[in-house]
């Protein structure tokens, strides 16, 4: 990694950790990108507000639930075009009734992202304009991405076609 | 009540594929979009973390499937970072040249189909005719048409067969006349003129706030391009200029693609001196035998290291064909990745439609779609 | 749509006008055409007495042996299939359109309304949120209609066939006459499974 960068990330982790003194929990090196944020999704939306407009991250690029059993891990991925370089930003939430805060009030295109992760991984945003399934059908009951839902063979499977 | 909703899909000439395009419309007034997506949600994500990452591979050509090469090349970025592997430096270029010539049969593919839709059929049969010719290429040393399966952890499969440059060097002289056929065509024709201009317009603040990435944001003017920002592979050695126009409409977004064109047979043409003058391996060597490509000579632990094979994680990004793409991988040990995450740009570009459907008439819908450039299957994955 | 709220406010429309009388709008005078004399295949043409053989008792044998086969032949040559592209074989089938293979020879013209359709292809990955759809174009297409599974997802899901969202096969779902292996299968194997589908309407006695 470039001098700079190295710069920049010492320079933010100061920052933050003196504008969040409990929520911001650390900054861990990421390579190929700025750095991993951890922190409490009891600030998300203050430090969503942060990250934009005081350190200038303005693109949204990819929201990410990854379920590791006890927990689940909700990770943004944040792109600015004033330092060049991605920036992770991860909460880690309970694994009973995972919930955060909406980043769609800071950045627009988290819409769909979050739908996706809501639906997929089971992790409930707050304040979501419009929380509804997006890739699987409406009402569909099970929340694929998660580790304890199986794969099956299609032998398993019954079709029955009913024609109304 | 004049007002209502109409559906445009999920089996409708202008999709392009298996989406539905809810419009409430005021005669021929649009009023509210609503696109509903899913129809082809393959569950690629989930059926990554029961396969070897080779075998991931052949997921990843389907997942755009116009573009396989490119999503190849990001899947296989962010595994070899997880797996802390490092490909030699001919992979590398190889990898430049896949891409580059994926950007142009997806975006000559882009050009036959979105042509047709507003309303010229010939290009159709000129872009379909040039397409052909790089999918022999490809062909030529990936043995498929569209679904490659080349790239491998550690490098590639196979290396370029002999008389592969001077047969490139030939397609590259015949794309870079036809391109100009294309302009042709199109930019001096009435009907594209009149059904492009002012169409679509999404300006440069918006883009950025909408999150909207690729040929889109370069249209209106935003010099974002992930292969100048944060080189991968080979592209901090190759020389090009990243396209942008400021028009922000449709016929903005036809520029800036018919300009990557051009670059990328710019690009391709230096991949190919350099790939003449430096030879060596395509693969790297002393990789563990669980992990490696089946022409990868095997580790001497062989099975052994699976055991205590460093944990790690992956985060790659390319500049696709339809703009930026990010793949998040989790390695917890084993064969298996244990968490593969895919952004697609046209879900973002597409998430925003209201942005720059709203306020257009219903005939201007497919003109405005055509040139977002949809491909369903990285939407819906 | 739930949740969203309208911000859009059509403009007041002018009032439509009455339409001029026919009588006063300028009259367009047409120079007369060239008049060409179409040769049209009638059914006389093939079968002798087709009245009468209609109108007897042996009208069911005559079906069977006269007329059937011209139905067949010309249904055989004009398949019209749905202009739908589900997945990655669609791209096959728009190629198979194209300037190299040209299936239009062929008589085979991808027709974008099911209604004026008796062919479905089924050109990639069927999901369980696409299955009643896909029933339904079929269900609107008219009869006689066959259905080609085209590449191995439509057959038989391929890759994707443990995964929770996809249908393992279109043939749960509707009729399949002929099935094209590959992933995706080449212009020319969709070439080749419609040509076999040609002569088995050909040989179709029903």
């Amino acid at each position: 990694m470039e001098a700079s960068a190295r710069l920049f990330q010492r320079d933010l982790m100061g920052k933050l950790s003196k504008r969040f003194p409990t929520g911001f929990l650390g900054l861990d090196p990421f390579p190929g990108t700025f750095g991993r944020i951890r922190f409490d999704p009891a600030i998300a939306l203050e430090l969503f507000r942060e990250i934009r407009d005081v350190h200038a991250f303005e693109h949204l690029a990819m929201v990410a639930g990854i379920d590791w059993v006890e927990r689940r891990e909700v990770l943004y991925t944040v792109w600015s075009d004033v330092h060049r370089g991605y920036l992770l930003l991860s909460a880690m939430l309970p694994a009973e009734r995972p919930h955060i805060e909406t980043a769609t009030t800071v950045w627009p295109s988290a819409n769909w992202h979050e739908r996706e992760t809501w639906e997929l991984v089971d992790i409930t945003f707050d304040h979501h304009p419009d929380l509804r399934n997006l890739l699987l059908p409406t009402g569909y009951q099970f929340h694929p991405l998660l580790r304890s839902f199986k794969l099956h063979e299609p032998e398993e499977l019954e079709v029955k076609v009913r024609h109304v | 009540m004049s007002e209502m909703w109409i559906n445009m899909g999920p089996q409708h000439p202008m999709t392009h594929g298996l989406w539905n395009l809810r419009v409430r419309i005021d005669g021929e007034l649009v009023l509210e979009v609503d696109p509903e997506m899913g129809y082809l949600h393959r569950g690629i994500e989930k059926i990554s973390e029961d396969r070897h990452y080779n075998e991931v591979i052949t997921l990843m050509d389907r997942t755009c499937y116009v573009a396989g090469m490119a999503w190849e090349n990001l899947f296989i970025l962010g595994a070899e970072q997880a797996l802390h592997v490092e490909p030699p430096e001919r992979a590398k270029w190889i990898r430049t040249l896949s891409e580059e010539f994926q950007r142009i049969g997806s975006h000559v593919m882009w050009y036959a189909a979105f042509v047709q839709d507003i309303g010229l059929m010939a290009p159709f049969l000129y872009g379909m005719r040039d397409r052909d010719l790089v999918l022999d290429l490809f062909q030529s040393y990936t043995g498929a048409r569209m679904t490659y399966e080349y790239n491998r952890v550690g490098g590639v499969r196979n290396d370029l067969p002999p008389g592969f440059i001077d047969r490139a060097r030939k397609v590259c002289d015949w794309l870079l006349d036809r391109f100009q056929e294309y302009d042709d065509l199109c930019l001096g024709s009435d009907i594209f003129r009149k059904r492009c201009d002012g169409l679509g317009v999404l300006k440069a603040a918006d883009c950025v706030r909408a999150g909207i990435t690729g040929p889109m944001l370069r249209s209106a003017g935003v010099k974002r391009d992930v292969r100048k920002d944060r080189p991968y592979n080979a592209y901090d050695q190759v020389e090009f200029d990243v396209a942008v126009a400021d028009g922000a409409d449709v016929t903005a977004r036809y520029l800036v693609r018919m300009e990557e064109l051009r670059q990328s047979v710019r690009i391709i043409r230096q991949c190919l001196d350099w790939l003449e003058r430096n030879p060596g391996p395509a693969m790297a060597e002393n990789l563990p035998r669980w992990m490696g490509a089946p022409y990868a000579p095997v580790g001497k632990e062989g099975y052994l290291l699976k055991r205590n094979y460093p944990k790690g994680v992956g985060l790659s990004a390319i500049e696709e064909p339809h703009g930026e793409a990010l793949a998040y991988v989790v390695n917890e040990g084993g064969e298996h990745p244990y968490r593969v995450k895919l952004k697609s740009p046209i879900f973002t570009n597409l998430s925003a439609a209201k942005h720059y459907l709203v306020g257009y008439r219903v005939a201007d819908i497919p003109p405005i779609m055509g040139s977002v450039d949809v491909c369903v299957g990285e939407v819906d994955r | 749509m739930t949740g969203t709220s309208t911000t859009v406010v059509p403009k007041p429309r002018p009032p439509i006008e009455a339409a001029a009388p026919a009588g006063e709008l300028p009259m367009v005078t047409q120079p007369a055409l060239p008049f060409f004399e179409i040769e049209t295949l009638r059914a006389e043409q093939f079968i002798p007495n087709a009245k009468e053989a209609l109108g007897s008792m042996i009208a069911e044998q005559a079906q069977d042996k006269l007329i059937r086969p011209v139905f067949n032949w010309a249904g055989r040559n004009s398949l019209f299939p749905l202009h739908w592209g589900l997945a990655c074989c669609a791209i096959e089938f728009a190629a198979a359109f194209g300037a190299r293979w040209d299936a239009e020879r062929f008589g085979v013209v991808p027709r974008s309304s099911p209604r004026q359709c008796d062919l479905l292809i089924v050109n990639g990955t069927v999901t369980w949120k696409v299955a009643h759809k896909l029933i339904t174009l079929y269900e609107q297409m008219p009869e006689p209609k066959w259905v080609i599974a085209m590449g191995n997802c439509a057959t038989g899901g391929g890759p994707f066939r443990t995964a929770y969202s996809v249908v393992p096969g279109v043939d749960k779902l509707v009729p399949v006459d002929v099935y094209i292996a590959g992933c995706p299968p080449r212009p020319e194997a969709l070439l080749d499974g419609i040509l076999l589908l040609e002569r088995l309407i050909q040989e179709r006695r029903e």
